[in-house]
């Protein structure tokens, strides 16, 4: 390797006799002959160095020029994008490169079928109906294997504790200290709603969307079982939950919508998703919401503040959708499909498609991000896949 | 309890004197006026976003107790207020302000130390642990990220010199004739490198589009791996236009490779196609790339490094001084670029928002400074050079 020393020095030589020299900036700012305070030249120069303004021209800034709404929309968007972009944790590692298929390569291979799949920012923590399984997000190894959470399927990140909704009837809520040695879980009640789905928190509470027609509100106390409310009315099959920091939401698959709830459980506002809805993402300003019906499936993205419906997404491998997660910059959003699964990829900053991966005869089911990499649980192998 | 009683009397007195320095003053007091400091803006909706970018430091108003609401924005002025938001946000967002880490990096916090001989080369995180080819050694260390402990060796890797973390694995390549690549299921117990196939002569510089990994062999070629669920895997390798090629990366569209023996940086076409030819005044080594621009350490006559609009190919600076000297790789850590100097064993940072030169150092090391990779937090530089000490892998 050492030799690479001598090679520069040669490879130096023949640049400076061949070649002519790089282009420099020779404006009375960077390249703009233009700008000609100097307290305001270091400014423009980090905007034209970032890619957030190009000039009106090559070598002009024009900088006493007003700025229009539109002109403003074009450099506000640059500014989002670009700083998203470089504050991401994939930036600092130079994995610039789009998300695709694992090509046999890095999949996990459980100790069972794989239901919802959390990450506490190291590990992930995957359900798998009665198993729990904690996997190293860095290297993808079993690291341990918890039991004893029956009907285990959504799980919750929260309070430094992992929480298992136990899919069963009536539903059952478990909990684990992941700083203690691998064993049992721990119950917290066998009194939810019938078959949790999904869990959420909303910093003081857990709750879950039980597909028999409940949502449980949960509050953590000091003794076991912990206290459960159990709301029935106006549900009819709640799968997803999701806090958007202000409000929990609930998805319903059928009749397909989404309800705004307020803290105790009363319905605040529906939007119809016009099919069965699959569980949300929230990107801190919208929901992603998948949702299908017979031959029709789409995703929608609702505003949190307002419940409205800023766009019907379709295409990009959209078909039959289940859930959706969310990693800084894009959403990824999983397919059982009709042929066969797919994840279809979406810039949450501003809905556009980046592409879709299928994923075969397996179907995906759950998926979340570390904000890496996006992780998929599947139902026809007991395999945990990154992507 | 002591210093509770006394703290209490003095907080007391220090606002006293807050309270005074405002009445005397005028500024620098609580935000009592309309919408905090500001006497002009009197619409409620729009305060709380004039307080935001006032509490950002985004903007300091046109007087301190006006913000002159109405008034249009000029083009100069907008720049002023985007590239502060850039900056607050990129400062705010980043791991290491989170972490209260904010101070400069002016010496090594810490790394592994490997056998005098050892050679250590290119460098990655995989988030948690740092993968550090040791080329003459023939292995692939595993490093912890946080305490620098050295994890695991796994052997059998001839000239290892380039290192990728992608789909899972880590993908190590060989500075050999043929040179060779490598994988390690890093899930799995430290054992000897797997095979996947064999490349151009003195493969070095490596890097992924997502789907196919490319290595650049500085015996002239480029070489074009496909993974595939058996071995061997599928590698083309192109020669036309190449000389010696050394390191590689990928901008989110296009590979690029430098050509050290050349003194050219190509961008390439899926195929391996040279699509464009950027001119460097001297051999160019292990660029990074920033989400927008590429850096690549340029060794010539007046060392340097170059900046690369990636979608141009324009050349935006060529960056001389803060003691650059033989520069050899650039990492970038979100917000810095870190390039660093072979010859007088210096580390340079820039920010990479607006090119300055934040600082250089030397790490306080006998070694010098050749590769290096950000995990976020830390730039991660492998040191290599005397006899005296062992090589390194230092953390900034």
């Amino acid at each position: 390797m050492r030799k690479k020393a001598a090679l520069g020095l040669a490879g130096a030589l023949f640049a400076c006799l061949t070649a002519g020299a790089a282009h420099t900036l020779l404006g009375t700012c960077g390249p703009f002959t233009d700008v000609s305070d100097v307290a305001f030249c270091p400014f423009v120069l980090e905007i034209f160095t970032l890619g957030i303004t190009t000039g009106t021209m090559p070598t002009t800034y024009d900088p006493s020029s007003n700025v229009t709404r539109l002109q403003m929309a074009a450099f506000l968007s640059r500014t989002v994008d670009g700083v998203l972009t470089r504050g991401s944790a994939r930036a600092a590692r130079g994995r610039f490169w789009p998300s695709q298929g694992s090509q046999g390569l890095a999949v996990t291979t459980l100790a069972w079928y794989g239901g919802d799949v959390k990450s506490d920012g190291s590990d992930l923590w995957v359900a798998s109906y009665g198993l729990v399984s904690r996997v190293r997000a860095s290297d993808g190894r079993v690291l341990e294997t918890w039991d004893g959470d029956a009907g285990g399927t959504g799980v919750l990140v929260a309070l430094g504790q992992i929480f298992v909704g136990g899919w069963t009837k009536p539903g059952s809520l478990y909990r684990l200290d992941p700083s203690q040695p691998a064993g049992t879980v721990t119950t917290l009640s066998t009194a939810l709603g019938d078959s949790p789905y999904e869990l959420t928190f909303d910093g003081t509470r857990i709750w879950t969307a039980n597909q028999g027609g409940s949502v449980s509100i949960v509050t953590p106390g000091a003794t076991l079982p912990w206290t459960v409310t159990t709301v029935t009315a106006g549900f009819s099959v709640p799968s997803g939950a999701i806090y958007d920091g202000s409000n929990v939401w609930i998805a319903e698959l059928n009749p397909g919508r989404l309800v705004r709830l307020d803290a105790n459980g009363a319905i605040l506002q529906t939007v119809t998703c016009g099919g069965a809805c699959g569980l949300p993402a929230f990107d801190g300003t919208n929901l992603w919401v998948p949702a299908f019906e017979l031959g029709n499936s789409f995703v929608l993205a609702v505003r949190a503040s307002t419940g409205a419906v800023l766009a019907t997404l379709t295409g990009n491998g959209v078909d039959e959708p289940q859930g959706a997660a969310f990693d800084g910059q894009r959403v990824m959003v999983i397919s059982l499909g009709t042929t066969a699964g797919s994840l279809s990829l979406f810039k949450a900053a501003d809905l556009s498609p980046l592409g879709s991966i299928s994923t075969g005869f397996d179907p995906p089911q759950f998926v979340c991000s570390d904000g890496v990499d996006f992780w998929v649980t599947f139902g026809g192998s007991y395999e945990l896949a990154r992507f | 309890m002591e210093n509770v009683r006394s703290a209490a009397p003095r907080l007391r007195a220090l606002a006293g004197l807050c309270l005074a320095a405002a009445i005397l003053s005028g500024a620098g007091g609580p935000l009592l006026a309309l919408c905090g400091p500001f006497t002009d803006v009197s619409d409620a909706a729009f305060c709380p976003f004039v307080l935001e970018i006032l509490t950002l430091g985004i903007t300091t108003g046109t007087t301190p107790t006006t913000y002159d609401p109405a008034a249009a924005v000029t083009r100069l002025q907008m720049a002023v207020f985007l590239s502060r938001t850039v900056d607050a946000v990129l400062q705010r967002a980043s791991l290491r302000t989170v972490l209260g880490q904010i101070w400069p990096a002016r010496s090594s916090a810490g790394g592994a130390s490997f056998n005098k001989a050892a050679s250590p080369a290119l460098l990655r995180s995989d988030g948690s642990d740092v993968w550090v080819a040791l080329h003459a050694r023939n292995a692939v260390a595993r490093v912890r990220g946080s305490d620098g402990t050295l994890l695991e060796t796994w052997t059998g890797a001839n000239g290892a010199y380039g290192v990728l973390v992608a789909l899972g694995q880590v993908i190590v390549d060989g500075d050999t004739t043929p040179g060779v690549l490598w994988r390690i299921d890093p899930a799995k117990p430290a054992g000897v490198v797997d095979l996947v196939s064999t490349l151009g002569i003195g493969a070095s510089g490596i890097t992924f589009d997502g789907s196919r990994i490319w290595t650049a062999n500085t015996s002239g070629s480029v070489s074009i791996a496909t993974p595939g669920a058996t071995t061997p895997w599928t590698v083309t390798t192109v020669t036309a236009g190449f000389t010696g090629p050394l390191g590689a990366l990928y901008d989110g569209a296009n590979v690029w490779v430098t050509d050290n023996a050349s003194g050219l940086l190509f961008k390439l076409d899926g195929g391996g196609t040279i699509l464009q030819t950027i001119t460097t005044e001297g051999s160019p080594g292990h660029p990074a790339f920033d989400g927008e621009n590429l850096w690549v350490p340029t060794d010539g006559a007046v060392s340097s490094v170059l900046v690369v609009r990636a979608k141009t190919g324009a050349v935006l600076a060529t960056l001389t001084g803060n003691e650059l000297l033989d520069p050899r790789a650039a990492a970038f850590d979100g917000q810095r670029v870190l390039v660093t100097s072979f010859n007088p064993r210096q580390v340079s940072l820039f920010k990479a928002a607006d090119l300055t030169a934040i600082e250089s150092f030397n790490p306080g090391i006998f070694n010098s400074p050749f590769a290096a990779c950000s995990d976020g937090a830390s730039f991660w530089v492998t040191a290599y050079g005397t006899n005296l000490t062992p090589d390194t892998v230092l953390r900034f």
